[in-house]
């Protein structure tokens, strides 16, 4: 039986073997990386992104106009804002993807975006 | 390029008793695929089976000529997808197909490999094959996370496929496959 294979077998075996090992690696490092992040805008540009699961305190400065958006707990924010009604102030901890956080007099909005949701695309196929 | 078939004159070419052969063939094939219809070769993961029905294609390819093993193979997939697996089915069934026979005619041209190679890269490219239609349907590239685990199951699949390939193309006479 094993004296049929031949050298090109062997060959492709390994690259094959070391490819899928290679891909293993791959997917498990891209599965592994940060789901969960906070954009934060500020005068409808993108002013950074900063990932959920890392306490960050954030200090953003726009002319006189002042704000501080702190990350803590897997939840954001707004601690300090300079703006006169206070509502972002006041909005309290978001932590779910989509959820916002807008500070309408300083131009400030805060949301947290999702990872992709691998589950739900790889369970279209599982069906 | 040593094989153990008819002479080369006799590999194509239609006859009666081949076209025969090969309708017997491609319902032999599609009892192989209701077979793992009916038992599913359960390993907790979707989409991994044994592929037997590509015994049957390989066997043809050696034994009569890639115009039939290809026949076969898509008659093969277009009444499983009429009879199981539905319109979705059969097109990914087929796009895995296509994608595995092309890779085994070309491993098979080259003269490199023996069979248990060209099963082997035939495994793998029918699960590559249906993994893209799978990609463009869901149109999401996080399926290919799914990548790996089709690789190493398309490997063990296409070698114990070529390990039954092998044993039945060297038992079969080859007058079974003969033109007239």
């Amino acid at each position: 039986m094993f004296k049929i294979i031949r050298k090109a077998d062997i060959v492709l075996f390994i690259v094959l073997l070391a490819f899928g090992f290679a891909m293993l690696f791959f997917t498990i490092r891209a599965a592994s990386s940060p789901g969960e992040q906070v954009v934060i805008n500020v005068d409808g540009n993108e002013y950074g992104r900063y990932p959920l699961d890392q306490d960050n305190v954030i200090e953003i400065h726009n002319g006189d106009r002042h704000n501080t958006v702190t990350i803590k707990d897997g939840g954001v924010f707004m601690s300090y804002s300079t703006c006169e009604n206070q509502i972002c102030v006041h909005e309290g901890v978001v932590t779910t993807p989509g959820q916002l956080i807008v500070c309408l007099p300083n131009y400030v909005i805060v949301e947290i975006e999702g990872g992709e949701d691998s589950d739900e695309a790889l369970d279209a196929i599982a069906q | 390029m040593k094989h153990s078939t008819p002479s080369p004159s006799d590999r194509s070419g239609w006859s009666p008793r081949r076209i025969t052969l090969s309708a017997m063939l491609a319902a032999l094939a599609l009892i192989f695929s209701y077979i793992e219809v009916i038992f599913p070769f359960y390993t907790g993961i979707p989409g991994v089976k044994l592929g037997l029905a590509n015994l049957v294609v390989v066997v043809a390819l050696y034994k009569m000529s890639p115009s039939y093993a290809v026949t076969i193979n898509v008659v093969r997939v277009l009444m499983a997808g009429l009879l199981f697996t539905g319109l979705f089915g059969m097109l990914y069934s087929l796009a895995g197909s296509i994608c595995s026979f092309l890779i085994m005619y070309l491993c098979w041209r080259s003269g490199l490999f023996s069979v248990l190679g060209v099963s082997l890269a035939g495994g793998v490219f029918h699960n590559l094959g249906q993994l893209a239609v799978a990609a463009f349907a869901v149109s999401s590239a996080r399926i290919f996370l799914y990548f790996p685990v089709l690789i190493f199951s398309g490997m063990a699949a296409g070698i114990i496929v070529g390990i039954g390939s092998h044993v039945l193309i060297s038992h079969l006479p080859d007058q079974i496959f003969r033109r007239y």
